[in-house]
């Protein structure tokens, strides 16, 4: 089972440097926070398909189209609840639902979609190794960068193991399937004291294989990946930072809003 | 030439521990030569590679006596990182070594820790990439690689950082056959080079072109020389737990003159000497099992949801009652996905698999434990417990056994395993062999009728094989249905009365053992090949399989 989106594609997008990347889907975040009116938000959630077609992300947009779809459904759902907006449609002792607050929840649905859709769109174009690179360049100690990536990385791993020790105890007999909660709980010790050896044994090799390579997180090392910022790193940067600007202007003074709130 | 390494009276006991790992080893390596070293599990092997890095004493602590020297350095007083430029280590969790997500960042990591410019980073890539045959897969995601191409990218890895010596501890252990022989073809590249070379291995077939051969027992060296000279001493590798070469094995039985060390050699010494005609080989029919039929699979497929991935193609297999068979083939040709239909754990997507004519489906998976026991190939992957009796009364308890009861069946489970007496042993600190009876134990406890056994002598040294095969004869004539997935064509040969050979999800082969084995051409095709003797066997058109039989036949006729 592969839980990474990277997707080893040559587009534009890909090529750009980590650090855009990584400033890039941050201005991203920050246009999806903007609006919360569902016609301006549909024209973000447009806007980041697009992208992600551009980026030959789409095939995990389709991976995780539950997921995507759930978070616009609840939201639509459960948020007319908790914003109160002037023209009610229905009500029910306290609970009340008002046109306003529909057009809320749609939007915010497909804000949480965005935000996502956003956020696939980054990992599906780039790797653990020039994310973290990314995060150097930009200033974050080399030993933590380390952790951090190499903790990512051993989330699969560790699932995979998971996984044999699961089917290992299901065919002596433990019925994972059946219980309560409390029974459930029970059954975790079969399977957990596994895992946790495993886990402490693997990190354990692992760490020995890294010396071994002169591996030593306190010294200065060089790098292969090197990326460098080009004019169209400046570009992107540049276009999300008006589109941003953009955006924010518009809400100040009043559009893509259905109520006053974030 | 210099002396590469040399080791004067290393002694090492690790922290915490009272009895030495290493005891007064002593042993010399000229630059550029080729040395393997071989003995039973515990005799120190890894502990040896790990003290010429300075993983011991830095990484491991403990007691440490004596000198190691590696090109003029002193191991015990350098870093480990120093000494990365002088020795190279691959381990045999190839697994565990490998982190990046691409593999030509995997062996940048090495250079990049030396501090070395980009452009020669790129040069070291293309180079050692090109060397262990991966070259066409730098973007790839070590993740998809397979076995054999895992452990040659920890390979090239650790040669880019260009070590004077390179030692590689069980480096094929976790491989199968396919892909055993690429790694043993890069270190036969690796000896061309003339790099210094140190190996660990089971195999004697490894060891045959070594310079030198080390035989270790309990911490100590106690041979040293040319492999003609330590691998025809069949009592001493005996007492040291190594499998001697079969070929010099049954020269000696005979009297043959020669101590021929491969197959090719014993070819040319019984030519040479006339020692034997070889005549048309009629594998003997074994008499057909007239029992029921216990587990069948009818017309089954399968797809592995997440990979989309076809793992069985129109796969038909009987398994009888009180069969002892062998499941072989590459990784990736569907024997463990195929084993894990016969306990339910995998549906099949088209088809059936019945037990005792009745329809999987129709069976609870908590029931099934009791029918159809599976031992999975890391015993790690399922040793909870604190104690043996715990861990092995699992099953009974899930069951809801009565205590009176279940204490019984752990004893006379214990007792098969032969492990009689270790009820309160804590499990996670008995040998490796151990566990995996432990695990065995905890599958028979619930007295399955079938028992399916993933990789059963995987990472286990010779004597500790020859005895879990020989626990698993015990329970076959006990009446089980003995059910193995095994890498080990000596295993199958002489253990199994059946074979069943898969390549690409579907069943190549499916004979009586000897016959299976005569059928070399069949057995390529699946990149597999019969075990020495019986290769030596095919040629001379003998009949038997084990060591003893050959005699027999050859002793007579």
């Amino acid at each position: 089972m592969n839980i990474f989106l990277y997707l080893d594609e040559n587009t534009w997008f890909h090529r750009l440097d980590p650090r855009t990347k990584v400033i890039g889907v941050l201005l991203l975040f920050g246009i999806v926070m903007v609006f919360n009116h569902p016609l301006y938000m549909a024209a973000v959630a447009l806007g980041l398909v697009l992208l992600g077609a551009a980026a030959k992300a789409l095939p995990n947009f389709w991976r995780m189209r539950y997921i995507l779809a759930l978070l616009v459904v609840f939201s639509t759902v459960l948020w007319p609840f908790f914003a109160k907006g002037p023209t009610p449609l229905w009500s029910w002792g306290r609970l009340e639902v008002s046109r306003e607050s529909l057009m809320y929840a749609v939007a915010m649905g497909l804000r949480l979609a965005s935000f996502v859709a956003a956020g696939l769109i980054f990992l599906s174009t780039t790797t653990n190794e020039e994310f973290t690179h990314g995060l150097i360049r930009l200033g974050l100690p080399y030993p933590v960068a380390f952790a951090f990536s190499t903790a990512l990385r051993l989330v699969p791993t560790f699932a995979g193991a998971g996984a044999t020790i699961v089917q290992a105890q299901i065919s002596r007999g433990l019925d994972v399937e059946s219980g309560n909660i409390f029974q459930r709980a029970g059954k975790f010790i079969p399977l957990g004291v596994p895992l946790f050896i495993y886990a402490v044994r693997h990190t354990n090799m692992l760490a020995m294989a890294l010396e071994s390579k002169g591996f030593n997180p306190g010294e200065p090392r060089t790098w292969y990946l090197n990326p460098q910022m080009r004019r169209a790193d400046y570009i992107a940067l540049a276009v999300l930072t008006v589109l941003f600007l953009a955006a924010l202007f518009l809400r100040l003074q009043g559009y893509g809003q259905v109520l006053p709130r974030l | 030439m210099g002396v590469a390494i040399s080791i004067q009276d290393l002694s090492f006991t690790y922290a915490e521990t009272t009895r030495p790992a290493l005891q007064r080893v002593n042993g010399e390596v000229e630059e550029g030569t080729f040395v393997v070293i071989m003995g039973h599990e515990g005799a120190g092997k890894s502990t040896l590679c790990c003290s010429l890095n300075a993983l011991v004493p830095r990484f491991f602590r403990g007691e440490y006596a004596g000198r190691v020297v590696v090109h003029d350095v002193e191991v015990a007083k350098a870093r480990v990182a120093d000494m990365s430029r002088r020795v190279g280590l691959v381990l045999q969790d190839f697994e565990a070594q490998l982190f990046s997500t691409s593999v030509e960042l995997e062996v940048a990591f090495g250079p990049e820790n030396l501090r070395l410019p980009r452009d020669e980073i790129e040069r070291r890539i293309d180079r050692y990439l090109r060397f262990v045959g991966l070259a066409d897969m730098r973007r790839r995601e070590p993740a998809s690689l397979s076995g054999g191409q895992k452990q040659r990218l920890a390979i090239a890895s650790v040669l880019a950082l260009e070590p004077l010596v390179l030692v590689m501890d069980e480096p094929t252990t976790d491989l199968d056959p396919l892909g055993r022989e690429e790694v043993l073809s890069v270190s036969d590249l690796l000896r061309q080079e003339r790099r210094t070379l140190l190996v660990v291995d089971h195999d004697p077939d490894t060891a045959v072109d070594a310079d030198q051969v080390w035989l270790m027992r309990e911490g100590e060296i106690v041979a040293q020389g040319p492999p003609r000279q330590v691998l025809t001493d069949l009592a001493l590798l005996e007492v040291c737990g190594v499998q001697p070469p079969p070929t010099v094995a049954l020269f000696q039985a005979l009297g043959w003159p020669g101590q021929p060390l491969t197959v090719e050699e014993a070819i040319a010494r019984i030519q040479e000497h006339g020692l034997a005609r070889p005549r048309p080989l009629k594998p003997p029919t074994s008499p057909v099992n007239g029992r029921p039929v216990i587990l069948e699979l009818r017309d089954v497929d399968y797809v592995y949801p997440t990979r989309a991935v076809e793992a069985l193609k129109g796969v038909n297999l009987q398994i009888r009652e009180g069969e002892f068979l062998a499941l072989v083939g590459q990784n990736g040709s569907g024997k463990t996905t195929l084993a894990k239909h016969l306990n339910g754990l995998l549906k099949p997507t088209r088809g059936e698999v019945f037990f005792r004519g009745r329809p999987l489906g129709e069976i609870r998976r908590t029931e099934m434990a009791r029918f159809v026991g599976y031992v999975f190939q890391n015993p790690d992957h399922q040793i909870f417990s604190n104690t043996v009796r715990e861990e092995v009364g699992f099953s009974l308890r899930m069951a809801g056994m009565n205590p009176k009861a279940i204490e019984e069946r752990v004893a006379e489970a214990l007792a098969v395993v032969g492990l009689s007496g270790y009820e309160e042993e804590v499990p996670f600190t008995l040998t490796k062999g151990e566990r995996q009876r432990v695990a065995v134990a905890s599958v028979l406890a619930a007295q399955p009728q079938v028992i399916i056994l993933d990789e059963p002598t995987t990472g286990l040294d010779y004597r500790h094989q020859r005895s879990m095969m020989e626990m698993l004869r015990d329970l076959h004539r006990r009446g089980h249905t003995v059910i193995i997935i095994t890498h080990s064509m000596w295993v199958a040969a002489e253990y199994a009365e059946r074979v069943v050979v898969m390549k690409d999800g579907r069943i190549l082969l499916d004979a009586p053992t000897r016959a299976a084995f005569a059928q070399e051409q069949t057995l390529a095709e699946a990149s597999l090949r019969p075990p020495p003797l019986l290769r030596l066997g095919n040629w001379l058109g003998t009949s038997g399989i084990t060591l003893e039989a050959m005699v027999e036949e050859l002793g007579t006729g």
